[in-house]
Order: structure tokens, then sequence, then C-alpha cells
């Protein structure tokens, strides 16, 4: 249970694999989500990146943040570029010049991954390598300026669906993309949210060690994006668990667990109200929007339950 | 060595299994499929102890090189057409992070009509995307060029990813005879290199940054540099080439070319065909003879220059259309000679597109061609050839 | 060939700069001006240091498109701006630097006087009171018209109003308001620069680039500063500090350390003052103080 780890930072590792310095904006959940990913990876792990805000505020040249070996190549080929490093991490390992225990990790942001570069995702994944995937989900391309992309949550304002006279902003809901990982038939599908440090850190651990293609899904918040406070980026988090908007959950060959698990879900509202992106909500909207979060969160405790019926 | 019977794919396919290929990562498309099968087929037999990487697009399989390069392993893929058009992004990033992928490339026409035969428009859309670019003429060169291709990359001096352009079809569904080397030969030939940076957790460095103005044109001309500089090691590759498998290889090649007032420029198998015709020209006594571009980036500037300038009249096939523009080798080659004050005059013809074919009588009447415009003085115009009216 | 009054804007990523010159030059437009408005195009994100500009011309089209390096007029929308950036950095002689700064003309003088017209105006204090947030792109506007004159007052009223549709009203205030509290120090007899010394970066030339621009350096972005982005600090009351390190878990720079008394603090030369530790902090021990009061 995370509030056990109230005192457990002390416990934390020290160790930034994610150096300060880079520059992403003031509160970025996805920097925060970022640094502790690499926590939990610790140094044996190559780094492919895409383009997208974290690769823009952390290699500068002549300065990088990371202490592990990192690749960027293009905006929508990290999936590629990552079967390309585990094939060539298996020639060292066939000639003894390099560990298998090396573990490739592939972080893409949501427009990386659920838009431009799910292809790549979808070969790599379906293929089997041995890698991690990492999707910083901010929910829009907040690199080139806060355009929508099928991340993007129904009735969010973005630059390019915006709310307009007679548009109410993002008129489709979120792309389902740990659905979409969970149909590959891989070994481990989990979400994760740097709300919660420890859960994420356990599921990164886990994505590691395990054989074959490992997915996580971490919802991270953007207060430029998303128009709020920097202040509040960790609880905004927070409420799109405790709303049911952004469940915690984990997929391990099919079997699926919910790991936080409110008693009772806070009112979508809660969450919405706090954010500049979904400010023009009528209340017919937030209505919907309640509707179908509730919809998809019994969905998913049916499929928990089913499992635990086993 | 042995002498086979072998189509010029699947001779490719044999010099990327003696170079003993780490990572091949490649998607099927005609007329080079054949390449990638073969290497699937010795992978699967245990021949090539190699990761083969079946992508889900020529864009993933150029990146997969990326990936395998960066770890510092020998990396393979081939395409044509329009599988180097969905590679185009990802070309000028394997140059520009100096990764020394190779690549060969069964050229073919590009789509619309849909056409799966030979001319050299996807090279020509790749021009300048930082590559160490050859042309081969037959099966042997198809071979030989692919186990230099490796060698000149992965020289620590080099560092980039170099092709190896093979005609479609015209070449690449050939079987001719080929002499294929032992083992051991190739491996004094194509010893393991140091790779300087590599992804290893041992020594973390950070790949392809991201550049403001203040460095952007800074990385530019290094690289730049790197592309010219990289000719002296491709002479001392070919040299040392020769030196084991008594076959030589020049950035520009001729035929002869001693004394002709006329010169004919091609690239690829078309080379050999034109030879024909400038025997038959030479029998009925005509002074002319053929430059055969073999090295088309870094461009050989000095070995060209000095061959061209000799001549009075410049005969250019492109395999290629810059649409509203002049043939791209035909630029070229002009470009080339400007400066210089005793130079030829230059006339550029375009043809052989889609798989067309073009006949030793073809290239007679390019030549008589081109000596009419010259006398006309009309050469500016470039001139589609072989068209039906 | 007409004047050409160049201005040179310094606020940070989110603060406004940018609105500030594109306000000014669609002002100087509807005069009937040319104009030109543009940012310094980059990727610098919310709270990093950030550039604007304005080109004006009284009668002609503005053929000028490379980078303005001898601002006649600068304008300092962030007060903590100035103890690391050169604001004076090219201002030509009887220019105009207007700062935007809680102290007095008296205070700012000795620091900032120059061959050039000085003004101060807190803007930020305007803005708190008539918009309640500190953002002051549109009281540093009519601080600027007023010392400069470069177009009239009622000019920016349309811009602005395009501009801020429903807040429109409040921001003409403001901007009004600064316009009659700027103060402006006639420009004196002294010729001297303000000597100040801001480290410069050295960029590597091409030979220096390993191949492919790889850096080998790992995590040598730690000696990037960006505590410059900060407005507020965190500061920690050890009293009410139950050295859980909450603190230490959520900040997204990894800033804060633990120190051999075992209590937290920032490191203030990543700090960004993003504020996270003190919203999380269970005891409320952190309180974010505004960086010119700290
Ligand atoms: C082929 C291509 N198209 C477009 C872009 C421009 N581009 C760069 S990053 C980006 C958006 C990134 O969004 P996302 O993946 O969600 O990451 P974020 O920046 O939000 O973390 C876009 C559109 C590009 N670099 N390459
Ligand atoms: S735009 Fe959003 S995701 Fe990008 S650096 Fe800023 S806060 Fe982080």
């Amino acid at each position: 249970m995370e509030t056990l780890a109230l005192y457990v930072p002390r416990l934390l590792e020290k160790k930034e694999n994610f150096a300060p310095g880079h520059r992403a904006c003031s509160g970025c959940g996805e920097a925060l989500a970022v640094r502790m990913v690499m926590k939990a990876l610790g140094k044996n792990v190559i780094v492919v990146m895409a383009t997208g805000c974290m690769e823009i505020i952390s290699t500068q040249l002549p300065y990088t943040s990371w202490e592990v070996p990192w690749i960027h190549t293009l905006f929508e080929n990290t999936a590629a570029v990552a079967s390309g490093v585990v094939a060539g991490r298996e020639a060292l390992t066939r000639k003894g010049k390099a560990s298998s225990r090396t573990k490739v990790v592939a972080m893409a942001g949501d427009g990386a991954t659920a838009d431009i570069g799910v292809q790549a995702l979808s070969g790599a994944l379906e293929r089997g390598h041995d890698f991690t995937y990492i999707c910083f989900d901010n929910e829009a391309y907040m690199n080139t300026g806060i355009q929508r992309s099928s991340a993007t949550p129904f009735g969010a304002a973005t630059t390019t669906q915006p709310v307009g006279k007679i548009s109410m902003g993002q008129n489709t809901w979120k792309k389902d993309m740990p659905a979409i990982a969970v149909a590959h038939n891989i070994p481990y599908v989990a979400t994760a949210s740097p709300s919660y440090p420890f859960d994420l850190m356990n599921k990164v651990k886990k994505a590691r060690d395990i054989e074959g293609p490992a997915y996580l899904h971490i919802l991270s918040v953007c207060p430029t994006g998303w128009r709020t406070p920097s202040d509040l980026s960790v609880r905004i988090g927070r409420l799109a668990v405790e709303t049911g908007v952004f469940p915690l959950y984990e997929v391990e060959n099919g079997k699926y667990t919910l790991n936080i698990d409110p008693p009772q879900l806070r009112s979508v509202e809660d969450y919405l109200k706090l954010q500049g992106r979904f400010k023009h909500l009528t209340p017919e909207m937030i209505k919907e929007i309640q509707e179908k979060v509730e919809a998809k969160y019994a969905e998913l405790v049916e499929k928990v339950l089913f499992y635990d019926g086993f | 060595m042995k002498r086979v019977g072998l189509e010029s794919s699947l001779a490719i396919a044999e010099a990327v299994r003696l170079a003993g290929v780490d990572v091949v990562s490649a998607y099927p498309i005609t007329p080079q499929t054949h390449i990638i099968e073969r290497i699937a087929q010795m992978v699967a037999d245990g021949d090539l102890n190699a990761s083969y990487i079946p992508v889900e697009s020529e864009h993933s399989a150029m990146s997969g090189c990326l990936g395998a390069a960066a770890m510092g392993v020998r990396t393979f893929t081939a395409t044509a057409g329009q599988g180097l058009e969905l590679m185009h992004e990802v070309l000028p990033v394997a140059s520009a992070m100096r990764l020394p992928v190779v690549m060969a490339i069964c050229n073919r026409a590009l789509s619309s009509p849909l056409s799966i035969w030979g001319d050299h428009s996807d090279i020509m859309a790749a021009r300048d995307s930082g590559w160490v670019q050859m042309f081969a003429e037959n099966g042997q060169q198809a071979f030989d060029l692919t186990l230099c291709a490796f060698r000149i990359a992965e020289d620590v001096e080099v560092l980039l990813p170099t092709a190896i352009n093979i005609d479609g079809f015209h070449l690449s569904h050939v079987i001719e005879s080929v002499l294929i080397p032992e083992q051991g030969e190739v491996d004094k030939f194509l010893p393991e290199l140091p790779r300087p940076y590599v992804l290893d957790p041992r020594k973390p460095l950070t790949m392809g940054d991201f550049a403001t103005p203040e460095l952007y044109i800074e990385a530019k001309k290094s690289q730049d540099v790197a592309l010219r500089n990289s000719k002296k090691v491709i002479l001392q590759a070919w040299q040392e080439f020769e030196g084991v498998f008594g076959r030589r290889y020049s950035p520009v090649e001729t035929y002869r070319a001693d004394g002709a007032s006329v010169l004919l420029l091609t690239m690829g198998s078309f080379s050999e065909v034109a030879m024909e015709a400038i025997d038959r020209l030479r029998e009925s006594g005509e002074k002319v003879g053929l430059i055969r571009l073999r090295l088309w980036r870094p461009f050989p500037f000095e070995e060209f220059r000095q061959v061209a300038s000799q001549a009075d009249l410049l005969v250019v096939l492109d395999r290629a259309v810059s649409f509203g523009g002049p043939g791209p080798v035909c630029s070229e080659v002009q470009a080339a000679l400007y400066p210089l004050s005793k130079k030829p005059q230059v006339a550029g013809f375009i043809g052989g597109l889609g798989g067309r074919d073009i006949t030793t009588e073809g290239f007679e009447d390019m030549i008589r061609n081109a000596r009419k415009k010259a006398d006309a003085g009309r050469l500016g115009e470039v001139e589609i050839i072989g068209v039906r009216e | 060939m007409s004047k050409l009054t160049e201005i040179r804007w310094h606020g940070r990523g989110g603060q406004g700069a940018v609105t500030s010159a594109e306000v000014m030059g669609l002002s100087a437009i509807e005069e009937g001006k040319f104009a030109q408005a543009f940012p310094s195009f980059g990727p610098e994100r919310r709270g990093a240091p950030v550039l604007a500009f304005n080109r004006i011309s009284d009668s002609e089209h503005i053929r000028m498109r490379s980078a303005v390096t001898q601002p006649d007029i600068v304008v300092v929308l962030d007060p903590g701006l100035l103890g690391i950036i050169d604001v004076t950095r090219g201002l030509k002689e009887g220019g105009v630097l207007i700062i935007n700064s809680s102290k007095s003309l008296l205070d700012i003088k000795s620091e900032f006087e120059g061959p050039w017209t000085l003004a101060v105006v807190d803007a930020t204090a305007i803005a708190m009171e008539v918009l309640k947030i500190p953002i002051v792109n549109t009281a540093m506007l009519g601080a600027m018209v007023k010392v400069t004159g470069v177009v009239k007052l009622e000019s920016l009223a349309e811009p602005l109003g395009e501009r801020f549709g429903k807040l429109a009203e409040k921001n003409i205030a403001a901007c009004r308001r600064a316009y009659d509290e700027v103060s402006i120090a006639a420009q004196g007899a002294v010729s001297q620069r303000p000597e100040k010394t801001f480290g410069e970066v050295t960029w590597p030339s091409w030979q220096e680039l390993l191949p492919g621009g790889v850096v080998t350096d790992a995590g040598n972005a730690r000696s990037y500063r960006t505590g410059d982005w900060r407005s507020d600090r965190p500061i920690w009351d050890h009293d009410r500090c139950i050295k859980c390190g909450v603190c230490m878990l959520f900040c997204p720079e990894g800033c804060v350390e633990q120190n051999e008394q075992g209590y937290f603090e920032a490191n203030y030369y990543y700090c960004k003052g993003c504020g996270i530790c003190a919203r999380e902090c269970w005891t409320q021990a952190i309180t974010m103080v505004e960086e010119a009061k700290a």
C-alpha cells in the first residue's frame, strides 16, 4: 500500500540516473516519472527514446542528463530501434562481449506511442523482443505545443482540437493503449503514475526482470499542457487514480490485477475542475465523462474478478 | 576461391554470410527479396550466426539497423524503390549518427504508375542522405563491393553507412559466374574493427542529441568532412582488396578512354552494354570511350576531372528524372567540370526508366545524337530517349 | 531611411514576454507604422529565461530579419533575471532600460545606471492587485509606452482586447496603472556601462565534436543551472519536518537532498520552484517564498 511508504523515501535509491540540469518545465510530471523509472531500472540498461519533451529537455548538446547509455533517432521508430539494440545485445552476448541481463528500455510519449509509432510498437511487441516499452502519457503532443493525440481525453482542449464557437475540444474517447498492448499477448502490461511512486517503481522492476516484451503506460501530468499550477502535478495524478479516470493495474500473462482500488471512486469533477484544459466542460459533458469512466472501471473490475475466480 | 553460377542477389547474401554479419533487419520488396530470403535461410540453417529481425516496414528495417549498429555489431539490410523511399527519414540519421550500416539497394523505379523494374530514381532521391554510395556492374562486383562496404563503413576513420547499388532485375535476378573466396581470405580482408562509441552500460554515452543553432552547423560540417575524407579509406580498402583477391576497383573507371574525344558516362549494369557499343564504334574508327562512375558519394571530383577533361564531348546517361531540372548525374558532372578551363561540352540523356532496356544500338544512337546536338549548339536541353511518340 | 527602433523583452517561458512583443507590434501596425514581433526561436520551457523582440519603423517595410543585438529599448519583465542575465548587453547609448522591480529607482540606479534612460515600475504589485496573478506583460507594456512613446497608449487597447477577450478590461487597467506609476530617471551624465560578468557558454568547434555528436560525459547536465528559472523557492521549517522525505520523493528535478541532521533541503542550483514539495509535504513544513524576498 502506498501510504505505508510514508517513511520509506529514505530507503529510496539515492542515485539519480536522470541527472538534474534537465530543462523540463517547472513541475513536469513526465520528468518526475522518468526520474522514478530511472531509479528503479538501475544502471544496467540501455535507453532508447523517441523525439518528444523528454528527449529535448534532457540532451541539448553538449549536455546530457543520462547516466546510462541512451540513444534517440526519430519520433516514430523507437520500438524498432529498440528491436535493433536487443538484436545487437544478443549478437554481443553470443560472442561473450555483453550480458543478456542488460535491459533495453524504450521510452516515448503518447503521440510517439499511440499515433505515429503504433506500427513500430506493434511490430516489436508481436516479434517478442526482450525489452520494456514505457509510454509517458501526457495526453497530447506537448513538445510541439499541446496538439491533440489519440490519447487526449474526451473534452480536453488542445491547439488542434480547440474549444470554439462550435467545438468543445476533443470529441473522441482516449485510445486504450494498454489494451492494445495486452492484445499482443505479451507477458507484462501495467499502468502506473508517479503519484504512486512505489507502485510505479515496483512495476518498472517487474517489467525489467521479465523476459520478453513488457509494456508500461504511465500517466504523466503536464502542467503546461493541462493548464494546471505546477505544484499540483502529483495531486492531480493521484486524483486521476482516485476518480477511476486512470486506474492502476497490471496484466501478467493475461491475468488482471487492480493495484490501487479505492473503496469508492471520487467524482470525476474533482479531477477535471483543477485543469484549465477542461474548464469549458458543461455539466452534461462531465456527466458523460463520469458514466464512461464508471463503465470502463467496471469493465476492468470484471476482468480482475474473472481471474480471481480461478 | 571457387567459381560458381550465382544470382547477383544471392552473391550479395553470400558476401553477408562470409562477412559474418551479426544483425540483419529487413523487409521484403521486389526486386530485392531474394537477398533477404537467402539470408533468412542461412540463419535458419545455422550457416550464419546472426539475429534476423523480420520487421514490419522498411522504416523499421533501417531503424533496427541503427539500434544494432549503435551496439557496435556488423549490420546489414537490403531494399529497393518504395522501400528506400519509406526509409528516407531514417537514412540521414544513420550517417549523421555515424552508424556504419551496410545496405544493398536493388535499384527500382518509383510509383506511380507502380513499377517493380529497374532505374535509379530511388537512390537519386536518397543521394543527399550522407551515405557512401557505390554502383556495381555485374554479379562479381556486387559480391566484392558488399565485402568492401563493411571494410569501409566500419573503419574508425569513416564510420558511415554504405550502400551498394545493383540494378533491379538487370543485375539482381541474373545468374552469372562469380568467384567466391574462402572464409579465411575474407577474414584476412575483413577483420573485426574496434568501434569507439557504442551503447554499453560500462561506458554510458548519449547518442542522437538535440542541437541548437549554436552547434548544428558544426555537426554538419564534421559530418561532411567525414564523408569527403572517407575517400582515402575507400581507396585504401580497394587496394587491400586487390592485394587479397586480385581484383581492382577505382572511384572512376574507364573503358578505352585513352585519346577519346567523346566520352560516354554510365553507372551500374548498363556500363557493360555500353562497352559493347564503344567497341563497335572504335572498330569503325571513332575516338570514343567510356567513364563508369563507381563511387557516387563521396563524389570523386579529382579522378573524374582528370579523365573527363581530356574529351571534347561528354555524353551522360541518367536513369532518373529530376522533374523540371537536368538529370541528377548530368547536373553533378557539369558542376564538377565547371571550374576547369579546359572542359568538354556535356550532353545529357535520360533513359532506361522503369526497366526499359537500352541496347548497344541505343548507346550508339545516343553518342551520334549527342554529336549532332553539339554541332547544332543544342546541348542545353535534357532529352528522354527511347520514348514512343 | 526612416528610423528603426529595436526592442528586446526579457521574460520567462509562460510569463508572456512573447505576448508583450506581439501586442506592441500589432499596436504599431494599428497606428499605420511598420513592425515586426518575434520570439527567440527555441524550445525554452515554462520558467526558462526567454527573449522576444520588436522592430518598429515609422514609414518603411522592415527588411532586417537577423537577430536584434543592439536594441534601443530593453524591457525586463522578471526581476529575477537581473542577477543571471546581462540585460543591458548591446543596449544602445541613449537607449531605454525598463525594469519590473519592487525596488525604488534610487535603489536600482547604482546597479543599472548607464548611458541610457532608466525606468522602474513595480509591475508585479500592479498585476497582483489588478489581475490577481503575477503576469506582468500588460503592465510592462504600459510602462514602456510611457517611457518611450513608441506607440500611443490608446493604440494598445485594440490588440489587448483581441488578445485577452474577457480579461481585456483588467489587462488594460493594469497597463494604464503602470503607465501612470512608472518612475523614470532622466538620462544622467553616466557614460559607464554597468560592469557585470556572467558565465559565458563556450561552444565546441566542429573538430571538437565527437563523431555523431555523442556525449561521453554521462550526466554532465549537472553543470547546467536551472535554478535561474525559479521565481519562488521552497523553505523548510525544521520544527514541522518529520523527516519523511516525501519532498525528496516527488521532486521532478531530483534536487531535494537530505543533510547530515536528516533534514531535507533543495539544491537551489537546480530547483525550479515548482512547489510540488510544499504541496505534498504531510506536515506543511515547506513554504514557497518569493525569490526576490528570500
Ligand atoms: C515524423 C515527425 N513528425 C512530426 C514531428 C514533430 N514532433 C516532434 S515531438 C512531437 C510530439 C511529441 O508528442 P508525444 O509523443 O506525446 O510526447 P511529449 O512531447 O508530449 O512528451 C511532434 C509532433 C517529428 N519530430 N517527426
Ligand atoms: S510541456 Fe509538459 S511534458 Fe513537456 S516538459 Fe513541459 S510540463 Fe513536461
